[in-house]
């Protein structure tokens, strides 16, 4: 019983964690938390739903299509509502986000109607495997560690060895010194935007295939995986991941003694652990400059 | 210079004045020679969108009314108005409707907590309120004089249900899985009032949020409570998170639910089958059913709302609204308040496609019965039990 | 224009003859104003002067002293719960339970400042989101407040029943009165905190902490401080709401609700309270009002039902409103950084330097 959960807390907590590093992604660039980032992925997904509906599209091809779309998505956002901003304070960065979720779930609503649909990948939940007794994992959670690990590989290389990555990274640590070296910075905000939507949209689509697909099913998974970036301290990849699994094993293990504090015992974890280590887990505390 | 200014300012406050006081004018009685004016609330965006098809389902009913020439003379305009399952928006909604729009009465309505909120209000305005689509007994009990409910009550509905799973199918171990709130715990109430009387205990309840998506360590829990059938009082996206959470960790127990999963093509689609074998409440024909009356209705909704699914929701929306417009119908040309009330009180035996609905001085309460049902493959229809009502029901002993 | 010569100009609530006039014609209009306005509006009116009290007390935390708060929800469901429950099972008359109940409101702020001091960000937004969704479940589950079924509010009662003195106030309009009388006494506190000590020490809070602590202001004391002012706000507005709604249950003041009173206080304005009346009541007024019955607004109503027939479902026609709103915050934003309160001293300087 112990094994099940350990493994359900993992899976869960691996698809918090891809939504988190999406978080991260942005807020390491922009410096904003993302409200509407469950929202542009839960868009992204409902158009991997609509080609596969429509057009009948194999499953991996309008994957890709709807890959493009979400970095698109992404870039389009940053580019319209963020990039003209003058001067914004980091409130109102939020509340740009803010109406750019409204705005999405405006128009999924509009487009798609608010019943539920039924989304599938290839992964299915009901395919189970029993490597040892007792302990069952399906396609879907196999799914779920591959797709985080192959990620976090090619986030990894993406930083680390090729010109754009690195461009990335001087952002995020100094824009003036970044721009002075020759980066274009602005190009950096919106590719990094474009990359967060697009992690967000596998997330969603593993979160769309457990449940429902409608236009709020990414508001909960949201709360949680900005949840788990703060645990994870906001600022390493890694540590993002390591946050999310353990507010996936928390809940899982809380909820199943008290399945009526389930909703939130995470977050009441999260106020004691902030209270010891004010920056998360996994970052060093950050200093102010006076 | 400045003598201009404060002229200008002055003349802006004053044209903002008139503009705002032209809006009022005088509360209408609800109905004229021409028309008679009905409205319903429901959320049509926010989280609890999906049951905003009822609200748009009565449409369909009324529409058609109007197209057979109206009654006795009068055409019915609808208001459908969205309040985002808010309580202090279903107020805002309620009062525009009623003071400016001049309603006659309302039907249906979506959400306990709204319906709560306007209740009194409307019963002081002296608004008819006929098949609220919740179903709780602070509605019907005491009765209210303006409130007409059609919906059987989920107590009610729990208890039959309970009964059938231990008088027939002879469970043991029974499990109950609600949402936690009016709905759910209603629920609860009614399934325990029922084991009582055989001196059995739930082995397993567990509570959960509506917005919840994982559900992993509630289904282990049952599983290790060794539960033989769990009854849901959810609503659908937390029955398939359920459903396939289970799949996965393999616990096949019998899945029952009250009516507000009985919509089965929907559940079976969006549950990728794995609503097959779920039991179920319901209180209305089906939707593939063939009773001339549900025909009559299912094509007048082809025609005149296409992007609709025929679903139950949007049955349902029809099935609230029939017996206020029988009571429209018997209250003759002469048109009051007191009339419709009559008219309403003394229907007996109506049959539309919902329940039979009775409605008395002391009763407003229209049906105390459920059928059960049976989710067959390729989401069909299986009826389990006609027409029973619950020998418990608190509603009627007080 | 607005020069200052001395400190006593500085304090002063009203600053000129001008200022005055117009405050009096403001206030005129404001009492009469149930004259001009239709019933039904009445009751929208109470619910914008509520939420009008609470962005007010928010933009206290936010905009003057710089914290967030994700979880104001929460102090509005215990100035809304600890009213009713006092009034309902100590007899304690209105009057006194609204006020004790934004202390108990303001201790659970006080509570909440103390992570405050250490965190900042978003660490402290998911410290508050927290304790709203806390608050929310921690309610729920106590019978005693009703648990999920919710609460009936008990006739608001001005007097003292106990002692054979009772006047109830039954209609919108007497509540109306009751509540802007509250709200105005409300705001005009806040006008004079914020030109207090406690009031500069905030905003030195804001501009920079540690340049704040060097100078003396104790930085534990005015955290706390402004978390416990700001909540008794969020504690009188929640009291008077759950009188105006007259129902209400815990999923009723869920995370929406904390964040749709952030969005009020950036939208009006951060640091004005000016801002935060403007930005409350054109939220409000849009969410309750304005971008409802996209299909029967004039002009618009059959151009966007058309749309939807070609392009959209006409189910989700009601979806406009959120997009309307959601166009709303991101051009205010956008194109004026200090939120509606920036436009207003634009109209005002135009106004001001007319024709010029």
């Amino acid at each position: 019983m112990i094994g099940q959960l350990v493994v359900e807390g993992l899976a869960i907590g691996a698809c918090y964690g891809l939504l988190a590093i999406a978080v991260v992604i942005i807020y390491k660039t922009s410096e904003v938390v993302n409200f509407a980032q469950g929202e542009m992925a839960m868009f992204s997904t409902f158009v991997a739903y609509h080609i596969l509906l429509h057009y009948h599209y194999p499953f991996w091809l309008a994957f890709i299509i709807t890959m493009v779309f979400a970095i698109l998505l992404g870039v389009a956002i940053e580019f319209v509502f963020l990039r003209p901003a003058k001067e914004p304070t980091a409130l109102g960065l939020i509340v740009l986000t803010l109406g750019a979720e409204m705005l999405l779930m405006g128009l999924a609503g509009w487009k798609w109607g608010a019943e539920q649909k039924y989304f599938e990948i290839p992964m299915a939940y009901n395919v189970t495997h029993e490597p040892i007794k007792g302990i069952i994992i399906s396609d879907w959670a196999i799914g779920v560690f591959v797709v985080a690990a192959v990620l976090m590989t090619l986030l990894y290389l993406f930083f680390r060895y090729t010109r754009l990555g690195v461009a990335m990274k001087a952002t995020q640590q100094n824009k003036n010194a970044a721009k002075i070296m020759g980066v274009r910075v602005e190009r950096m905000f919106s590719l990094a935007w474009g990359l967060s939507s697009l992690m967000g949209a596998v997330a969603a689509m593993f979160f769309a295939s457990r449940a429902t697909l409608d236009t709020n099913f990414m508001m909960e998974p949201f709360l949680r995986a900005f949840a788990a970036a703060v645990l994870g301290g906001l600022m390493s990849i890694p540590g993002v991941l390591i946050g999310g699994e353990l507010l996936g094993l928390i809940e899982n293990f809380f909820g199943y003694v008290w399945p009526e504090w389930k909703p939130i015992v995470a977050f009441l974890v999260i106020v004691i652990v902030l209270c010891v280590r004010p920056s998360g887990l996994f970052a060093k505390h950050y200093v102010k400059k006076v | 210079m400045k003598i201009t200014k404060t002229v200008c300012t002055v003349l802006l406050a004053v044209v903002c004045m008139v503009a705002m006081a032209q809006d009022s004018f005088a509360v209408q009685p609800g109905f004229d020679g021409k028309e008679i004016r009905i409205a319903q609330w429901g959320p049509q965006t926010g989280p609890a969108a999906p049951w905003g098809s009822v609200a748009r389902g009565s449409a369909i009913l009324f529409n058609l009314i109007n197209e057979e020439g109206g009654i006795h003379g009068r055409k019915i305009k609808y208001f459908v108005r969205d309040d985002q399952y808010n309580p202090a928006q279903t107020k805002a909604v309620a009062k525009e409707l009623v003071e400016r729009q001049g309603v006659f009465a309302f039907v249906g309505g979506v959400s306990a907590a709204c319906g709560m909120a306007v209740k009194d209000y409307l019963a002081q305005n002296k608004v008819i309120w006929c098949g609220p689509s919740t179903a709780i007994v602070e509605y019907v009990f005491p009765p209210q004089k303006y409130l007409f409910g059609v919906y059987p009550l989920y107590e009610d509905e729990a208890s039959i249900l309970t009964k059938y799973l231990v008088e027939k199918k002879g469970f043991k171990k029974i499990g109950f899985f609600y949402q936690n709130d009016s709905y759910g715990k209603n629920g609860l109430a009614g399934c325990k009032q029922r084991l009582a009387t055989y001196g059995m205990k739930l082995v397993e309840e567990i509570p959960v949020e509506p917005a919840e998506k994982d559900l992993a360590s509630q289904m282990l829990k049952f599983k290790n409570s060794g539960a033989e059938t769990v009854i849901m009082w959810v609503n659908p996206t937390t029955a398939v998170i359920a459903l396939k959470t289970c799949a996965t960790i393999g616990y096949k127990p019998q899945w029952v639910s009250s009516n507000t999963l009985s919509d089965y093509p929907l559940m079976y689609k969006i549950s990728g089958g794995l609503f097959e074998g779920v039991i179920t409440g319901a209180f209305g024909l089906t939707p593939d059913s063939s009773n001339p009356l549900l025909v009559k209705y299912r094509e007048a909704a082809k025609r005149m709302a296409p992007d609709e699914r025929w679903g139950t929701f949007f049955l349902a929306g029809i099935l609230f609204a029939e017996p206020f417009v029988e009571a429209l119908k018997k209250a003759g040309p002469d048109l009051s308040t007191e009339g419709c009330l009559k008219a309403l009180n003394s229907i007996r035996n109506f049959q539309g496609i919902g329940p039979e609905v009775n409605f008395s001085e002391g009763v407003h309460q229209g049906t105390d019965s459920i059928q059960i049902q049976q989710c067959g493959p390729g989401a069909s229809y299986i009826l389990l039990q006609d027409w029973a009502f619950n020998d418990l029901a608190t509603w009627k002993k007080k | 224009m607005d020069m200052k010569r001395e400190y006593y100009e500085d304090i002063e609530l009203i600053g000129s003859g001008v200022v005055l006039f117009w405050s009096a014609v403001l206030l005129l209009f404001l009492f009469t104003l149930p004259l001009y306005v239709p019933n039904y509006h009445i009751y929208l009116l109470n619910v914008i002067i509520v939420h009008v009290i609470l962005a007010v007390g928010l933009n206290i935390l936010v905009g003057y002293t710089g914290q967030i708060s994700l979880g104001h929800a929460g102090f509005f469901a215990i100035g809304a719960y600890g009213t009713v429950f006092l009034m309902t099972h100590f007899h304690v008359p209105f009057i006194l339970a609204l006020p004790l109940a934004a202390f108990i409101a303001a201790f659970f702020g006080f509570i909440l400042g103390l992570p405050a001091l250490r965190l900042e960000g978003p660490y402290l937004a998911i410290a508050t989101l927290g304790f709203g969704l806390a608050i929310m479940h921690v309610i729920g589950t106590w019978d005693i407040f009703g648990g999920r079924m919710g609460l009936h509010a008990p006739p608001l009662d001005l007097g003292i029943p106990q002692m054979g003195f009772s006047w109830v106030l039954g209609s919108d309009v007497s509540m109306y009165y009751l509540i802007l009388v509250i709200g105005i006494i409300m705001v005009v506190g806040a006008i004079n905190l914020m030109k207090t000590r406690i009031g500069r020490a905030f905003v030195a809070i804001r501009d920079s902490d540690i340049a704040a602590e060097v100078m003396g202001v104790n930085l534990t004391i005015y955290k706390t401080l402004a978390f416990a002012v700001s909540a008794f706000y969020a504690g009188i507005a929640g009291g008077l709401f759950g009188f105006v709604c007259g129902f209400f249950d815990p999923f009723t003041f869920n995370m929406i609700l904390s964040i749709i009173f952030l969005v009020m206080v950036v939208v009006g304005g951060l640091g004005s309270i000016l801002g935060a009346i403007m930005g409350a009541t054109l939220i409000t007024y849009l969410q309750y009002d304005l971008l409802k019955n996209v299909s029967e607004a004039p002009y618009v109503g059959e151009f966007l039902t058309n749309i939807s027939r070609k392009w959209f479902t006409v189910i989700g026609l009601e979806n406009v409103g959120g997009i309307a709103l959601g166009l709303i915050m991101i051009g205010i934003v956008i194109f004026e950084p200090l939120g509606m309160y920036g436009v207003w001293i634009r109209i005002k300087k135009y106004w001001m330097t007319w024709p010029f």
